[in-house]
């Protein structure tokens, strides 16, 4: 079990550093969705014994990621009419060589952590810190908002896989408030972003420095 | 107990001020009055006494007990508030009147009764915390007086400048309180002076009362503040307001015990302050501002006076430490009434010329010969002429002095210089104020506005005529204050109440007498023999000339050009002049300007620094959602780095 479990946590690494170099907002929504989908499946790798409950979350937790957040997404952005660039404050290059940096610093403190001894040989705790520094890495190098939501869906995933390490002491219900916070999150930023695009005529988060006294 | 109920009368009377200030001022000057004249009274009684009034209550403000105390040496200052609160309450009537300032006269009595309560508060409350807060709503209350004209430039910084010293002195107190209490154990203040750790505070409490009382390097808001306040508010402030500050002083050296070289820095940083104050002064052309230079100068005999005795102190509580500490209070006294007067006058003489530049006035004496004769009055008693009060508390303070030269001690290496400075400010005052009398009131007018001067109102003469009375009296009879002085001596430190009179107090107090009487006979006998001879008046300054013009007069500048020579060092004059050429020359000026020495060439480069570092902090905070994210991580980098580093 534990080799599929790191195939896919090895995927999503992965998907970070696709996310990192792509230049497009719609293939960012689409690799932040199917980030989302592959971290879904997780939990059923981790607890194999069926159990409706662990199915249920499960199939949730993908419908939602994988489909609902990007969906409202894709909605908000064309309702805002916004260029197809993620206009990165960071370039893509730099950006990559610190997102793979990261990783690498992750995946080396997590050899060095002190693990329960189930963990040990797993990817979990590595993988869930070198995706939290790509999703802040997305936050701070991309100006546009959009682009910053998905950076902030991707930290969301990292904290999510950590989540996971604690799975058979908290329960799941815990992981599906978490969903939902999410999920009124993304609905917030959705009419945050509206209201950026009327105001300033831009998704460019540079210009709010305006705001500044 | 009568003492606790006339001041709960006063203070009563002082919130019915308060209510009534914005809708009736009438009522307002008349419960004004009332309460004063309550405190006035109160005061003179626990002097008379020597009693000391204290009250704790069950009654609690910020859960802290209320704790009031009343004693000699706060009665000292408390008869010096409510003499100028009351004063200078009916000479705002005119000078600041209804008609001419509708609004901010309102606002002027306002201030003025909730100044005067706060200040009352200070000198009473006995609890570290109602102290602070009593401190902060007085300074708050000044900075609205200063500012009541907002629409000039020069009022506004002179407020702002205020409001940040004093602020910056209230600190250094919130620091000397809360150590205060954090060491004792609770805010209750008393004598505590077996407690020999609590000495360093002392430090504290002479810089943050120090920044109010105008003490030399800390005096750079004072200047602007007295000159550009309405009169009556300078009156107050040089009056009393930088008093407070030296009861401060005086009541913490008094309840703390002192460090071993507390008195010996006072005295320097005294004769610093007298000597640089006048000299200042001298190298001014607004008459308030030059005014308000003698309160530095005034404060540092003051505080000469005190140091003297806190040294008197150190060597077993000599006699003459009680001299020394008597004439610093009774100077207390005199300046607050002497420079009220003065400023009560420079108002009188604003209010009719419209104008504080020195240059631009002139022979008011014709126009104006009861502000002169009372003007002329408190400047021969600030500069310490015989037969005034300003004679005697510089005496006191000169046979503390001498007394200590007598017998042999240390003390003598710093009494010898002292006497040498003191005599010299004394005699710079002297100078300074022939200055002013003469460029003011002598000579002719230099402007249409010192010509057509009036003489000011009845409401604007009285105070001015009680102030004088009380400068008179003072000088004539000092004895008569000198059980009161001492009283408030004793409540300073104790075992002093024994101290017997100078026998030459008396004699001083003859001699004034019989001075005065052979002015007044030879000024009558002079004036009637002018009469018989028929000498006329003419024009100063008529000597020969074809056709004199107001021109040709000596300026403030001119008269005090030899003296400021030799004080260049720290005065650093501005001169701008364009000299006369060729032989017909067509234009020619010469115009010097004292500038702000310690403002502008220490605090004002310090500030710019500190704006320069404040700019590139600033940076920090640019706006920019993603730098603040970066903020964050980095946050979170160093918490994760400590907590791996440590565990």
């Amino acid at each position: 079990m534990n080799s599929l479990l790191n195939v896919l946590i090895g995927l999503a690494i992965g998907l970070n550093l696709v996310a990192l170099g792509t230049g497009r907002l719609q293939a960012l929504i689409r690799i932040v969705a199917l980030q989302g989908v592959i971290l879904g499946c997780v939990p059923l790798l981790i607890k194999p014994d069926f159990n409706i409950i662990i199915w249920v979350f499960t199939l949730i937790t993908v419908l939602m990621k994988g489909f609902v957040i990007p969906s409202l997404l894709r909605w908000a952005s064309r309702a805002a009419n916004v260029d197809r660039d993620v206009a990165p404050m960071i370039g893509f290059v730099p950006s990559l060589l610190l997102g793979s940096a990261g990783m690498i610093a992750a995946l080396m403190l997590s050899f060095q952590l002190p693990l329960l001894p189930e963990h040990h040989g797993s990817l979990l705790v590595g993988g869930s810190m070198a995706t939290i520094i790509a999703g802040f890495l997305l936050l701070v190098g991309r100006s546009k908002a959009i682009a910053q939501i998905c950076g902030y869906l991707v930290l969301e995933n990292g904290i999510y896989l950590f989540g996971l390490l604690l799975v058979h002491s908290i329960p799941l219900l815990v992981e599906a408030g978490i969903l939902l916070d999410l999920i009124v999150g993304i609905f917030v930023a959705g009419i945050v972003l509206d209201r950026i695009q009327r105001t300033f005529d831009s998704l460019d988060t540079r210009k709010l420095n305006i705001l500044k006294e | 107990m009568t003492i606790g109920l006339i001041l709960a009368t006063a203070a009563l009377f002082h919130l019915l001020g308060l209510v009534c200030s914005m809708r009736a001022p009438r009522a307002w000057l008349y419960s004004n009055s009332v309460a004063n004249g309550l405190l006035l009274a109160t005061s003179i009684g626990v002097l008379c006494t020597a009693t000391e009034w204290e009250w704790k209550s069950t009654f609690t403000v910020a859960s802290e007990q209320v704790h009031l105390r009343l004693d000699g040496l706060s009665s000292i200052f408390l008869s010096l508030l409510s003499l100028i609160g009351g004063l200078g309450a009916i000479y705002a009537w005119e000078y600041w009147s209804i008609q001419k300032h509708p609004l901010s006269a309102k606002w002027g009595r306002f201030f003025w009764s909730l100044l005067s309560l706060c200040m009352a508060l200070v000198l009473t409350s006995s609890n570290g915390l109602h102290f602070l807060i009593s401190w902060e709503l007085f300074a708050l209350s000044a900075y609205f007086l200063i500012t009541l004209q907002p629409q000039k430039k020069e009022v506004r910084n002179a407020g702002w400048l205020y409001l940040a010293v004093s602020h910056a002195g209230s600190l250094l107190l919130f620091a000397f309180f809360a150590l205060l209490a954090q060491k004792t154990g609770c805010w209750d203040l008393g004598p505590m002076l077996e407690r020999t750790d609590l000495s360093t505070l002392f430090w504290l409490a002479l810089l943050g009362f120090g920044v109010k009382a105008g003490i030399f390097p800390l005096h750079i808001w004072l200047p602007s503040a007295h000159a550009n306040a309405p009169s009556h508010v300078s009156a107050l402030m040089s009056g009393v307001a930088i008093k407070m500050g030296i009861y401060g002083i005086v009541r913490f050296s008094g309840w703390l015990p002192m460090p071993g070289s507390a008195g010996w820095i006072m005295v320097v940083l005294g004769i610093v302050s007298a000597v640089l104050g006048v000299v200042f002064a001298l190298g001014q052309h607004d008459l308030k501002r030059l005014l308000a230079y003698h309160s530095v100068e005034n404060i540092g005999i003051i505080l000469l006076g005190i140091g003297f005795a806190m040294v008197a102190i150190d060597h077993g509580k000599a006699a003459w430490g009680a001299f020394a500490m008597a004439g610093a209070l009774l100077h207390i006294w005199n300046h607050g009434m002497f420079k009220s007067l003065l400023f009560l006058g420079a108002g009188s003489v604003l209010h009719s010329t419209g104008t504080r530049r020195m240059s631009d006035l002139g022979g008011l004496w014709n126009k104006m010969p009861w502000t002169t004769a009372l003007f002329a009055l408190g400047s021969a008693a600030i500069a310490g002429l015989p037969p005034l009060n300003g004679f005697v508390s510089e005496w006191l303070i000169y046979l503390g002095m001498f007394s200590s030269v007598i017998q042999p001690s240390s003390a003598l290496l710093i009494a010898i210089p002292s006497i040498i400075l003191l005599a010299l400010t004394g005699a710079l005052a002297l100078a300074c104020f022939v200055k002013v009398c003469g460029v003011v009131f002598l000579g002719a007018p230099r402007t249409p506005a010192a010509s057509h001067a009036h003489e000011c109102g009845l409401w604007m003469r009285i105070p001015m005529l009680v102030l004088a009375g009380g400068c008179v009296l003072i000088g004539l009879a000092p004895f008569l204050f000198w059980k009161l002085l001492i009283s408030a001596v004793a409540s300073w430190h104790g075992t002093w109440e024994l101290t017997p009179m100078p026998a030459a107090l008396k004699l001083l107090s003859l001699s004034h007498i019989l001075l005065t009487l052979a002015a007044t006979a030879g000024f009558l006998l002079l004036s009637r023999r002018a009469r018989q001879k028929g000498i006329q008046r003419r024009l100063t300054w008529d000597c020969g000339y074809t056709g004199p013009t107001p021109r040709m007069q000596y300026t403030a500048g001119s008269f005090a050009g030899t003296i400021t020579e030799w004080f260049s060092w720290i005065l650093r004059i501005k001169r701008h002049e364009k000299l006369p050429c060729g032989i017909f020359p067509q234009q020619a000026h010469l115009d010097k300007h004292t500038p702000e020495t310690v403002l502008e060439k220490i605090i004002e480069p310090c500030a710019q620094w500190i704006l320069w570092v404040s700019r590139i902090i600033r940076q920090f905070q640019n706006g920019r959602t993603h730098v603040y994210i970066l903020y964050i991580i980095l946050g979170l980098i160093a918490l994760a780095c400590m907590t791996i580093c440590w565990s």
